[in-house]
């Protein structure tokens, strides 16, 4: 699926096997999203020409010329992925140490909100500590982990309490959207200001 | 900025068939132009500041150019052949390169992931050696002797034939290809790929046929084609980068690939750049 | 049974997706919408005044509108389809099949205009578009969480059938679907299915089918 990260668009994907993978959204070859691809395997390919590719980025496959072992340059770039507590996190670098761990916590769906993070704080009424934004509404918590996606948009990851029932995780993903709606409207209002 | 060397060129602005008094407006490389039938029968093709630009008609479509073609339009001499149907298959916009467009027009490798079971299917995705020159005296990029297994090549095809084809390009934005032809073994179908430079990164395409058919109805051989480059536009719209990289290094081609290697070059050659990019960014 | 059918409309893929789903063939009579205007044309202006296609005939029942196909393939020959076992469930399925002409006037007006150069205040089309799959999204999330893998139950109904298309086309209007990772499981879902056919610009999941193993040569 696709995916942000700083480092510009990313296909994220998962190997037969269960492994999370990273690549840089654009097949060497023909510049093709490699979002747009399948998964077969312990590879990825594109969707244009099915040539595929291993976790660590190097081209295993050109479907044009079946007998032709790829040349280890083929390859994309890839990012550091892991995979902690149901949330994938993308680092560009190599990184110091793991994610952060969110105990007692399930993450329930992820939304695209056309905001920034200070609307968001604004619409909540609470400031971000370490990227979460703690969020009660309607005496219901709610823990929204946020990621900008350059100034005006912000990528919501939504967690709930991992006790939470389904009525109280339908509950949580409608605040959320309030709490969209609410967040837009102040970004649209600052845009019109 | 050196002069754009495409400006002097024909481009499709329309159909033919369509062409009214009332006309339709469009664009050209950036320009807006409007495209009607004049008083005289005549296509009457007129630019931004209300200029005439040239205009001639040919096969199926109106076409035009900003500048001053040193040339008539290219000659595709089989669309003359009696006995051939003539088929318009009606204008698709697409957000890419126009460039981009043809060069996707030219590649077969693609066949069994984007056309499957009509073009190509799996396992069959071996392209073999196959022929490309850049023919000086004509000016034109030839691929020749290109084969490929296709599961339903033509609307007129039953079942999986080896297909032979032949392509051309003999504009920057125009590319005919030969096909073979099931019913009449000896000729070879013919299906061109027009494509109208809006901007750099929007073109209108014209897809045109001249077959050797005469069991399927026309409505048919329409929606076949439509069918395969509609197929391709998704493709086309989620390329990066939208212009096409003449620079060596952005892009990985195989020997699958070598007519777009000659397309490319031969587009740098010429300054034929509108729609390319020439450094990677 | 005829369908007058145009093989880049969603509207048309609707039925021929339904059809195939259940196993049942139709008699497809194409039509040229584009560039030809076919369905303006006195024959079809004849069957359907409001100039539109996809239209059904069987004997003498004429259907103009996708829903009431859907309706009637799935009542003929596959009433699972329907969806309708329990009240909340019919009412959901009608539900979204109301929503789905939302899809059509916004996301597939919007198709058009960007694809085939039809007319249309194309920022509102596309907005209206966004608010539209930011609903399904939201109801597909809720479905996940109620354990349901589709619109209306858990096993797809006409309902999955009738939002599938224009959801899945969005792009070719400009509409990114990038921002809704439900509705990309339940894309996924839908085109795993037994049956599913293709249409241009929904590709084939290859994934669905093993990697192909060829002896060198061979071609």
């Amino acid at each position: 699926m696709p995916a942000q990260s700083p480092a510009g668009p990313v296909a994220l994907w998962r190997t037969r096997s269960g492994r999370a993978a990273a690549f840089a959204d654009r097949c060497p070859h023909r510049g093709m999203r490699l979002s747009h691809g399948f998964v077969r395997g312990e590879t990825l390919a594109c969707i244009y020409h099915g040539w595929s590719y291993a976790k660590a980025g190097n081209c295993q496959r050109i479907p044009a010329h079946p007998a032709l072992t790829p040349p280890d340059t083929i390859r994309v770039a890839t990012q550091h992925v892991e995979d902690g507590g149901g949330i994938i996190w993308i680092s560009v670098g190599e990184p110091a140490a793991g994610p952060p761990r969110f105990e007692g916590l399930a993450p329930l769906r992820s939304m695209v909100v056309e905001a920034g993070i200070v609307a968001l704080e604004a619409a909540a009424g609470t400031k971000a500590a370490g990227g979460l934004l703690d969020y009660t509404h309607d005496d219901r918590a709610v823990w929204l982990l946020l990621a900008p996606d350059g100034q005006a948009r912000t990528l919501m990851h939504v967690l709930v309490d991992e006790n939470s029932n389904p009525d109280e995780r339908i509950a949580a993903s409608r605040a959320a959207e309030a709490l969209r709606r609410a967040a837009e409207d102040i970004a649209r209002a600052g845009i019109a200001r | 900025m050196t002069r754009n060397t495409m400006i002097d060129g024909w481009y499709p602005v329309g159909l033919a068939s369509q062409l009214d008094a009332h006309g339709r407006v469009t664009a050209l490389m950036g320009e807006p132009i409007a495209v009607r039938r004049g008083e005289d029968g005549n296509a009457k093709v007129t630019g931004g500041n209300g200029r005439d630009l040239p205009a001639c008609i040919r096969y199926g479509h109106v076409w035009s150019s900003l500048g001053d073609p040193q040339k008539p339009l290219f000659a595709i001499p089989e669309a003359d052949q009696p006995g051939r149907r003539l088929v318009d298959v009606g204008v698709v916009r697409v957000r890419c390169s126009p460039l981009r467009a043809v060069e996707n027009f030219l590649d077969i490798a693609h066949f069994p992931f984007v056309h499957t079971d009509i073009l190509g299917a799996e396992p069959h995705t071996e392209v073999q050696n196959y022929k490309v020159e850049i023919r000086e005296d004509e000016d034109e990029v030839w691929a020749t002797q290109v084969k490929f297994y296709q599961p339903q090549a033509a609307k007129s095809a039953e079942g999986g034939i080896t297909t032979e084809y032949m392509y051309r390009v003999p504009a920057p934005t125009c590319s005919v290809l030969y096909k073979t032809c099931p019913p009449r073994p000896a000729e070879w179908d013919v299906i061109t790929l027009f494509v109208q430079p809006l901007a750099e990164d929007l073109c209108d395409v014209w897809p045109w046929m001249a077959l050797f058919d005469d069991e399927t109805p026309m409505t048919d051989l329409i929606h076949f084609q439509q069918t395969i480059f509609v197929q391709d536009r998704s493709i086309l719209e989620n390329q990066i980068p939208r212009l096409l990289p003449l620079d060596p290094g952005m892009e990985i081609p195989t020997r699958a690939d070598l007519t777009s290697v000659a397309y490319r070059r031969w587009l740098k050659r010429h300054g034929y750049t509108y729609g390319a990019q020439l450094v990677a960014q | 049974m005829k369908l007058y059918d145009y093989a880049l409309s969603p509207s048309c893929y609707k039925v021929r997706l339904m059809a195939a789903l259940i196993g049942m063939t139709l008699d497809i009579r194409p039509v040229d919408f584009h560039p030809g205007c076919e369905h303006r044309g006195p024959e079809l202006m004849a069957l359907n005044p409001a100039g539109s296609i996809p239209i059904l005939e069987d004997g003498d029942l004429v259907l103009t509108e996708s829903s009431a196909m859907l309706v009637y393939l799935a009542a003929k020959a596959a009433a699972q389809w329907l969806g309708n076992d329990t009240a909340g469930r019919a009412a959901r399925v009608q539900q979204w099949l109301s929503f789905s002409h939302r899809l059509t006037a916004s996301l597939g007006a919007a198709r058009l205009h960007e694809m085939l150069l039809r007319p249309g205040n194309i920022a509102a089309l596309r907005e209206q578009g966004i608010a539209a799959l930011r609903e399904l999204e939201a109801g597909l999330v809720e479905q996940h969480i109620r354990g349901q893998r589709f619109l209306a139950s858990d096993r797809p109904t006409i309902a999955d059938v009738a939002c599938f298309p224009y959801v899945a086309l969005a792009p070719d209007g400009g509409v990114s679907l990038d921002p809704y990772p439900a509705i990309r499981l339940w894309s996924r879902a839908v085109r795993s299915l037994e049956g599913f056919i293709e249409m241009p610009g929904i590709h084939r999941l290859h994934e669905l089918t093993p990697a192909p193993v060829l002896e060198v040569g061979e071609a």
